[in-house]
């Protein structure tokens, strides 16, 4: 209970600053900025990651209810499928694939570490565990 | 009938609706535990059991919204809570994430650009060419990043869920047919195009599959929302 209510007062000040960052510097969505305060706050042990791991995860298990009542609004548009319902679908499966071939063939190409940079890789991954 | 009972009590007939809403989606979300199939994605199946429902009962969308608020209410807390897996994802990107970045940049320009360009050509409607070019990313940030462009959400909110359920069947295989092997480029790929579908899925291949997809979910929100507020205006002016 004592984790549940030191997340929600966690997640509700970044949003509190995410809000206040909006206002000032405009840009990103106001929670986006809260997001990334949220992120934050946990890297530099501000909000401890193991007291807020439980709720969070729950948290975010759940979350996609909050999206039906937008995905409802498809009822809105009957008309639009009707008319241009073959073009949707193409639009989306098209970009799609578009998508998935440039992720995926530029990371295959510019991700493959070269064996030196690979050791480095574990040796600081080791350090940064032990920072932690 | 329906808006006489909105009509009488309003805070009744919104605790109904939001219960009704939880509920489906919570008897989908186990059956998807159970079955472990992607079709039975927990928001496809409410929105096919709600939609029919709210025809036959005849209340209209507005009505519903406004019935649901809470939920809407509780849409930004929820991605505020999306920093703690963007935590946990910090140490795998390091190495990388200067190239992590620009590929994934790179991979949205050019997705919002098709986009925006095929839908204002096949369908000539601007709200609608906003809400398909925003649809690879993740569906709280893709709505909320939809209204702030003027896009129709709704629209959004489906092409969200188709895109993740093209990707998520189909990506794997279609990788696999173009050679990409890595489990990092198989990743972000996924979790670039197909966000938490995708994600869901890559989580079951391997960790690092999962690692990659889930930083690919989250950065490629931020980024999206850091260029579609000047991109999108851009490409519009070609067509105005």
């Amino acid at each position: 209970m004592a984790n549940l209510l030191y997340t929600l007062f966690a997640i509700s000040i970044s949003l509190l600053l995410g809000k206040l960052a909006n206002h000032a510097l405009a840009g990103l969505p106001a929670s986006l900025y809260g997001m990334v305060f949220y992120a934050i706050f946990l890297q530099i042990n501000w909000v401890s990651a193991e007291r807020v791991s439980a709720t969070n995860q729950w948290l975010v298990r759940h979350m996609g209810v909050c999206f039906v009542p937008a995905g409802v609004g498809i009822i809105n548009h009957f008309q639009l499928m009707q008319q241009h319902g073959i073009a949707l679908i193409s639009i989306i499966f098209i970009s799609t694939f578009i998508l998935l071939t440039v992720i995926g063939y530029l990371s295959e190409r510019f991700l493959i570490t070269p064996s030196h940079s690979h050791s480095h890789s574990h040796k600081d991954t080791s350090q940064v565990e032990s920072h932690d | 009938m329906i808006s006489d009972f909105i009509a009488d009590s309003l805070v009744m007939a919104s605790i109904v609706i939001t219960l009704i809403t939880v509920i489906t989606y919570q008897v989908a979300a186990a059956l998807q535990q159970r079955w472990q199939s992607i079709w039975l994605n927990p928001m496809l199946v409410t929105i096919s059991i709600l939609v029919p429902v709210l025809l036959f009962v005849e209340m209209n969308y507005q009505e519903y919204t406004r019935a649901t608020q809470l939920l809407n209410y509780l849409l930004e807390p929820a991605i505020v809570a999306l920093g703690f897996p963007l935590y946990q994802q910090l140490r795998q990107i390091r190495f990388h994430w200067r190239e992590i970045t620009a590929i994934l940049s790179f991979g949205i320009i050019i997705v919002i650009a098709v986009s925006l360009i095929m839908a204002m050509i096949l369908i000539k409607a601007p709200e609608i060419a906003v809400a398909l070019s925003l649809k690879s990313v993740t569906t709280p940030i893709g709505i909320t990043l939809t209204d702030q462009l003027s896009g129709d959400s709704s629209i959004t909110a489906f092409a969200i869920m188709v895109a993740g359920l093209f990707g998520g069947l189909l990506g794997p295989a279609w990788l696999k047919v173009i050679g990409v092997k890595s489990p990092k480029a198989q990743g972000l790929a996924i979790g670039s195009a197909s966000h938490v579908i995708g994600t869901a899925i890559m989580v079951r291949v391997s960790a690092e599959h999962g690692a990659y997809s889930s930083v690919a979910l989250i950065l490629s929100a931020l980024l999206t929302a850091l260029i579609s507020p000047w991109l999108i205006p851009l490409l519009q002016t070609l067509f105005s």
